[in-house]
């Protein structure tokens, strides 16, 4: 058991719980505070958890980029989900997509960052925030909706995610002696460090997954068509889709 | 060769930190998905899970040199497009009967 890990991941279940929209701005300001304080013991909690388990590479640390796009990306992350109104939400979106691509960058794996930011910031929240403003008659300066302003059972939300959260945290930072690396499979020596990038994404993607590629595509063409007939104007009639005599609403 | 000397540095406890933020990133989406009530927020805070995966996908293709997980990020990242634009035509059917987001609105479909 690791008693400071187990206290972060509840300060981060009180602090998300109290910052629920609940239509009280000081609860909102109380969880934030809370929230801070379960990242910052959170970090210290990993510093020390590395300066313990791994003593030698303690000093070869992810860096300063890391944390600053983890933090961003973890609070706006929070914003998305905290705040009450939706086109607000999809703006922190973007700016948690952006902090993301930021450590897929880091990670080294910048075609996906590139592709990250073009379709979940270009295309995918450019349709969020059409629904948005097409659906809700509220725009930015309209107060929010009741169903947006007051949030429904957040006890049993945060009990339930932060629980799986703490079991997987749990299991993450108990050592392994011989690291991620499963017995049998081939070590890193041995697959050499040929890291290309690019143009090792494009050989595995047209080489291995050939078949799941064009089925990814078939895939879309259906969830356009799809999504073209589900969104239509003039609904089908009910005698159309042969479903007799519907409850009237 | 730089790359190959950034390659070796990243060892397991810096793993550990990525897959960290994206179990923080999940479970911050699966709070907002039970507990948002607009439909809307709801698909929304599924994105954020989405990422929180895929975080854990490139870290692993990094950690093991191996582009099968940036391959899975690819086809990730089509399913997620193809649900948001199913979800948010659903979404827009739906406000079209009640003239609302409210998934309360919808609780009489059950069973």
């Amino acid at each position: 058991m690791d008693y400071p890990l187990i206290i972060a991941t509840a300060c981060g279940a009180i602090a998300l719980y109290l910052m629920m929209p609940r239509g009280q701005g000081w609860l909102v300001k109380l969880g934030a505070l809370i929230g801070v304080l379960a990242l910052a013991s959170g970090l210290s909690y990993l510093t020390h958890w590395a300066s313990v388990q791994f003593p030698a590479q303690h000093a070869g640390g992810p860096g300063i980029f890391f944390y600053a796009f983890a933090l961003i990306a973890v609070g706006s992350a929070v914003g998305v989900v905290c705040h009450p109104k939706p086109l607000y939400s999809a703006l922190y979106f973007v700016l948690m997509t952006l902090a993301i691509a930021g450590l897929f960058v880091l990670l080294m794996a910048e075609f996906i960052a590139v592709v990250l930011i073009i379709i979940y910031a270009g295309a995918i929240l450019v349709t969020y925030v059409f629904v948005i403003m097409l659906a809700s008659s509220s725009g930015v300066a309209a107060a929010a909706v009741d169903y947006d302003r007051i949030s429904a059972d957040p006890l049993i939300a945060v009990l339930v995610s932060f629980l799986l959260l703490g079991t997987v945290l749990e299991t993450l930072f108990t050592h392994r002696p011989h690291g991620f690396i499963a017995a049998g499979s081939t070590s890193l020596a041995a697959q050499g460090t040929h890291w290309l990038g690019l143009a090792a994404l494009g050989k595995n993607l047209y080489s291995q997954y050939t078949l799941p590629l064009e089925l990814a595509g078939v895939l879309m063409t259906i969830s356009l068509v799809g999504a073209v007939v589900i969104a239509r104007k003039n609904a089908p009639q009910t005698h159309m889709l042969g479903l007799g005599d519907m409850p009237a609403e | 060769m730089m790359i190959t000397h950034a390659t070796s540095s990243f060892s397991d406890p810096v793993l550990v930190r990525y897959l960290a933020l994206g179990a923080v990133l999940f479970a911050i989406g699966l709070v907002g998905f039970m507990a948002r009530r607009n439909m809307i927020m709801i698909f929304l805070s599924t994105e954020i899970m989405f990422q929180g995966v895929a975080i854990n996908l490139i870290a692993f293709s990094r950690y093991y040199h191996n582009a099968d997980g940036q391959s899975f990020v690819i086809f990730l990242l089509t399913v997620a497009a193809a649900e948001a634009s199913l979800a948010l035509g659903l979404v827009v059917m739906l406000f079209r009967h009640r003239q609302t987001l409210n998934v309360d609105a919808w609780s009489d479909m059950q069973g």
